[in-house]
């Protein structure tokens, strides 16, 4: 069990903070992934500001859309695909300048195909509150395993 | 004809209008944010006035990369975008309103290729405006979004 647990976890961080094209440009670190918890941060990187300097609001939003996909991959322990049905997301207050988010979502719930979640968007200056985020995701949709890329570069890597 | 084809044969013609513009005229961005200009998010006014918003993939935009869809994430902010666009437009307010709260259905993949979006206003009330937002790859309908906006006098 604790194998099959290290090895979701380096999957599972290989895949959001590896070589994924969207984690790699949005900066995204995966802080933590456990029983059905996850944490991830995103430093303020000045492409994906708005016109104040400040993360916009999208940015955030992509980072707690991932941060749901971990969390629910935390709670499943394993890496099959899955697929948001709906996000919802309510914006309390704006980052500062220069300021990175973390996000931290809890999978609280997974009946039949639907996995729910809950979580916050927290300023990485103060701990305040700038969203807050709920949601359902569709589990073992169609198509391959999340992990199947990095099974892929593993495989190739050991080749050559 | 009878009205219901004529009004088919007007909605493909004004679908190829839209499908074909991008040979006709060219993109602004949508804001001059950082982000916008990251996603690549466009603004093409047709002829009649009428503005088309749209987002072509790229790579960072990939949400699983061995089925080459779109990021949840980057579906949202695209409509969200367009949604403030189209508020400041509409009410010609001197600059974007907050997004106060926003819902997003994802109803089906959105695989790479360019978006389009079409935003609607529900409702101008005192305090808020809430806006929807279609988002379509070629003429599906991939997700929908709901955007509260607190209101600037």
């Amino acid at each position: 069990m604790a194998k099959r647990n290290f090895q979701y976890m380096d999957m599972a961080k290989m895949f959001f903070g590896g070589d994924h094209p969207l984690f790699k440009a949005f900066g995204i670190r995966v802080d933590e992934s456990r029983e059905g918890l996850a944490a991830m941060t995103m430093p303020c990187m000045p492409e994906m500001c708005d016109q104040r300097g400040a993360l916009h609001r999208g940015a955030i939003t992509t980072l707690l859309d991932s941060n749901c996909g971990l969390a629910i991959l935390a709670y499943l322990g394993d890496m099959r695909p899955i697929a948001t049905i709906d996000l919802r997301v309510d914006f309390l207050a704006k980052p500062e300048a220069g300021e990175g988010v973390r996000g931290e979502v809890e999978c609280y719930e997974v009946k039949g195909d639907v996995a729910y979640v809950r979580g916050v968007a927290l300023g990485c200056s103060n701990d305040s509150v700038l969203a807050s985020v709920s949601g359902c995701f569709a589990v073992g949709t169609h198509g391959p395993s999340f992990d199947g890329a990095v099974r892929e570069k593993a495989v190739r890597e050991k080749v050559s | 004809m009878s009205v219901s084809q004529q009004q088919l044969q007007q909605r493909q013609l004004q679908e190829q209008d839209v499908v074909g513009i991008e040979d006709r005229k060219a993109q602004a961005p949508i804001s001059d944010s950082p982000y916008v200009n990251f996603l690549g998010a466009g603004i093409q006014v047709l002829d009649n006035g009428e503005p088309v918003y749209q987002m072509s993939f790229r790579d960072q935009h990939v949400g699983n990369p061995l089925i080459k869809t779109f990021h949840g994430g980057i579906l949202a902010s695209f409509a969200e975008i367009v949604a403030a666009h189209h508020v400041k437009s509409d009410l010609q307010l001197s600059e974007e309103p907050d997004c106060t709260s926003m819902t997003f259905d994802y109803l089906r993949p959105a695989f790479a290729g360019t978006l389009r979006a079409e935003p609607i206003t529900v409702r101008v009330g005192k305090r808020f405006i809430v806006i929807t937002v279609d988002v379509f790859t070629e003429k599906t309908l991939v997700s929908r979004g709901r955007f509260i906006y607190t209101a600037v006098r």
